[in-house]
């Protein structure tokens, strides 16, 4: 569905992320694991067109997406959970909810946000409440919210848990698996090395914007020195 | 009766102020630039209101005229003067407006003459008694009319379509927008254009409440409307709302109390510089 391959990213002179390659199957979960600054952010940023991309070729379905805009992306089924959530405040959260659709066609939108609604009903309740006035949790909700209104077929997923209760982070995860039984990629950066190696299909570990491991989560598991390794940057 | 009479002047007075700080609050929330050159739109939108009503008789159609050109050409002003200024530090796009706002007064010098155009045949012309032995001009009657429908579809617009609550995301997060696929260069150009429409309309009809157009009518606008942007919190459109009224019914009520010691267009600043001591964010800013 989504293949990646070597791709160089970063801002104005400053190279962020060097040759990356790598895939994501529907209905699969690939997590990106990194100490800070390794790129992560940079990477999906870059997917969703946000970050200038400097070489390589991001193919969605086979076609290739490196040169359109975020609107034409969205429109072939991407959609970002930012990280630190980014919620728009001033907003009330049905407001927010339909930013999340504001290049997606009007039934559509109106489906996924009724959608957003079942899977999460707190926010059902507090559609009129600005969102800036929700708690942490409630803004992480909206802000995964946000991305599915407009039914994506990837989901990108930065730092879901930062910062929040292990049982709201249980709840997003959930929701997360369920897209992922209904056969929509996702693709995350998690900073809780076992939470990513429990959820993830695959996992690719970033270091200083070079990928230095690539395998299944079970490899990873099974692989005593790198998650010796990994559990030291969480 | 005193009161009421004072109160209404206030009111129309303060409908003109809130329709041209708007522009500048939307430009200032969405750029943090202070639009200096928007009151040289106001000036331009009452000399299209004048010219159109005296070419062709009709008020309406003049409005018209000039909320679109003259909404155009604050499209154009964005494109020109500000955005290849827009990585720069945000004094240099102040410098770069307030010599656009002076060049603009000579042009209009140059172009329609240093006295001035009036309407040949003022329409709206005459009032109505409100209650026993109160009256309010038409054109009074009719600034007030014209700024709430104005602030009505302007609400409306900004809160129940998918454009205006896009728009409001894009003021609050930029970045955030451009991630769900919104155009970030086609809200500044709608930012520009309603924020300078709204101006000509002030515009149009301060030349009907004065029966005269001048190049220098904007000074006055410019930095009144500074000064009430400041004093709502820069960027809050309520707060905008909010001074503009208090401003329009301060300046009529001081006029008459104290206008011996203060001169009207003092006053703004007196009020200015006490809310400022009280509320340093202003009145509805946050800090
Ligand atoms: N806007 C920016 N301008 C310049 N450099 C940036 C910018 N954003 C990130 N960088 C740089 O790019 C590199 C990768 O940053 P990135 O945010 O992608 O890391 P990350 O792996 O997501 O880190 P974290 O775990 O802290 O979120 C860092 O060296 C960072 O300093
Ligand atoms: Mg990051």
């Amino acid at each position: 569905m989504l293949k990646v391959d070597n791709l160089s990213a970063g801002y104005g002179d400053i190279i962020a992320i060097r040759d990356l390659s790598f895939s994501v199957e529907a209905g699969q979960i690939l997590a990106f694991i990194g100490a800070n600054g390794a790129g992560k952010s940079s990477t999906l940023m870059c997917l969703m067109g946000l970050v200038e991309q400097k070489s390589g070729s991001i193919l969605i379905n086979g076609q290739d997406i490196s040169t359109t805009t975020v609107e034409a992306r969205i429109t072939n089924g991407l959609a970002i959970v930012p990280e630190g959530r980014r919620v728009f405040p001033d907003l009330n959260v049905h407001e927010n909810l339909i930013v999340g659709g504001h290049v997606t066609e009007a039934s559509i939108m109106k489906s996924g946000i009724d959608y957003v609604y079942t899977v999460f009903p707190r926010l059902a309740e507090r559609r009129g409440q600005s969102a800036g006035s929700l708690s942490g949790g409630e803004q992480q909700m909206l802000a995964l919210g946000r991305a599915l209104v407009s039914q994506p077929k990837l989901l990108i997923v930065d730092e879901l848990s930062l910062g929040l209760m292990p049982k709201v982070v249980d709840e997003c995860y959930a929701v997360l698996e369920t897209l992922k039984q209904n056969g929509i990629g996702i693709i995350l950066v998690e900073q809780n090395t076992e939470r990513a190696l429990s959820v993830a299909d695959e996992i690719r570990v970033l270091e200083a914007g070079n990928l230095v491991w690539s395998g299944t989560a079970l490899d990873a598991k099974n692989n005593t020195a790198l998650t010796q390794s990994l559990m030291g940057l969480s | 009766m005193l009161y009421l009479e004072l109160l209404f002047q206030g009111i129309v007075q303060g409908s003109i102020y809130a329709l041209i700080a708007l522009g500048l609050t939307l430009v200032y929330g969405l750029l943090r630039i202070l639009h200096v050159a928007h009151a040289a739109l106001f000036t331009l939108g009452g000399y299209v209101g004048v010219i159109v009503t005296n070419a062709t008789g009709s008020f309406t159609l003049a409005m018209v005229v000039a909320m679109i050109t003259v909404g155009l050409i604050g499209v154009l002003t964005y494109k020109l003067a500000y955005e290849p200024l827009l990585d720069k530090p945000p004094f240099i796009a102040l410098i770069a407006s307030i010599a656009l706002f002076i060049a603009a007064e000579e042009v209009f010098r140059i172009v329609f003459g240093p006295y001035g155009l009036s309407y040949a045949q003022p329409p709206l012309q005459g009032g109505f008694e409100i209650i026993n032995g109160f009256f309010l001009k038409y054109a009074e009657a009719l600034v007030i009319c014209i700024s709430v429908v104005m602030l009505l579809l302007l609400g409306w617009f900004s809160a129940y379509t998918r454009l205006g609550v896009s728009w409001r995301a894009t003021v609050t997060d930029p970045d955030m927008a451009r991630a769900f696929g919104v155009n970030i260069q086609n809200v500044r150009y709608l930012n520009f254009f309603v924020g300078s429409a709204l101006a000509a309309v002030a515009g149009v009809l301060v030349a009907l409440l004065n029966n005269l157009v001048e190049p220098t009518m904007g000074s006055v606008a410019s930095y009144k409307a500074l000064a009430i942007i400041v004093l709502g919190g820069l960027g809050s459109i309520r707060g905008t709302l909010i001074a503009s009224m208090a401003l329009g019914v301060i300046e009529s009520f001081g006029t008459i109390y104290i206008g011996h010691l203060l001169d009207r267009d003092a006053l703004a600043f007196g009020f200015l510089i006490i809310v400022l001591m009280v509320r340093p964010q202003g009145l509805l800013g946050s800090k």
